[in-house]
């Protein structure tokens, strides 16, 4: 499927979120589903990271810097610092060979 | 011009402008790794910037940028999976819409307009600095503050995919471990309580597993709505014990 037609469907769909989200008004959704809607940037976002990271042919490498990262970023959360203190850690290790 | 009239409020759009200024450090750091991340997957200059000017949702984005890179354009079945994710990383702005709504009655046309342009950074900047407005929560302040990260998040973009395009080599540059150490920076906010940790640890783990036998889009996908069913089926729970 080319570039363009994926874009434009993820385009729709998130339009179509965000509109009747807004025409919807005073519609009260369950606590489960609210709750659901909340978890969801948790669980979609571990599931980049993890498989990113341990499953990569430099995983160990990666692993010291996204947990030098993860450590900048719980303490400061600052993400240009946790990211740049991250790719530092990873460049650190790959150079020292690990 | 004051907004008594029916003109429109610049004096509002452009406080809401300016309310979000200081939200564009924030911002302008991952479209640039987005926009490196895209160009290094395949995606062309203007694919890129397209995105960014449909989407405008960072984190899907991202996410979609990621699964470009390696296989570059993929299949039918995984760009669908893409969309899918999409979709439910998107639809928690149903909830930002529910909540504006009720405090700003909005026409058609402005509800077609704003909905464009709403992000999680803008809703909980308007929600909080709109009502402390001279003009209180208005339609200007709430367009303004969305154009403002729009008109960041686009720059950015453009901005990245061009420095993407003359970069050597990805794996030269090690810049793979940028996606991870941007949704951690995502993430790591997020993680308030003992239910978030276990969904986390539970769809890391369980997406590495799955991602041995099953490709990554539907993983991520999958995964996504697993891990937020576990985490309602937790919360809800454990309120309706201590109730």
């Amino acid at each position: 499927m080319s570039g363009w037609l994926i874009i434009l469907l993820m385009w729709a769909v998130t339009y179509a979120a965000r509109f009747v989200g807004l025409s919807l008004g005073r519609l009260e959704l369950p606590p489960f589903w609210l709750a659901f809607l909340r978890f969801v940037p948790v669980s979609v976002f571990a599931a980049l990271i993890v498989p990113d990271v341990l499953g990569s042919p430099e995983w160990a490498r990666r692993l010291i810097g996204v947990t030098v990262g993860g450590a900048l970023l719980w303490r400061t959360r600052n993400l240009a610092l946790g990211i740049l203190g991250g790719f530092a850690a990873y460049w650190a290790a790959r150079l020292l060979g690990a | 011009m004051t907004g008594q009239g029916r003109g429109f409020d610049w004096g509002a759009f452009g406080r809401g402008f300016r309310v979000m200024v200081p939200l564009w450090a924030g911002v302008v750091p991952f479209a640039v790794a987005y926009a490196v991340t895209a160009r290094a997957g395949g995606l062309s200059v203007w694919e890129t910037c397209l995105m960014s000017v449909t989407v405008f949702a960072g984190a899907s984005q991202f996410a979609a940028a990621g699964q470009f890179v390696g296989g570059g354009v993929p299949g039918v079945a995984a760009a669908l999976a893409l969309v899918g994710t999409t979709f439910v990383l998107n639809a928690r702005h149903v909830l930002y819409g529910l909540s504006l709504s009720r405090q700003l009655p909005l026409s058609r046309w402005q509800r077609a307009v704003t909905a464009q342009f709403l992000t999680d950074e803008t809703y909980g900047m308007v929600l909080v600095a709109g009502p402390r407005d001279p003009g209180g929560l208005s339609v200007g302040f709430l367009l303004g503050a969305e154009l403002s990260l729009f008109a960041a998040w686009n720059t950015a973009t453009l901005l990245g995919a061009l420095a993407g395009a003359v970069l050597p080599d990805p794996d030269a540059l090690g810049v793979g471990v940028i996606f991870p150490l941007a949704f951690l920076g995502l993430l790591v906010p997020l993680l308030v309580g003992r239910a978030a940790l276990l969904v986390a640890l539970v769809s890391g783990l369980g997406a590495w597993g799955l991602g041995r036998v099953l490709p990554g889009g539907l993983v991520v996908l999958l995964v996504g709505v697993g891990g937020a069913l576990l985490g309602a089926l937790i919360s809800t729970r454990r309120a309706e014990g201590r109730a």
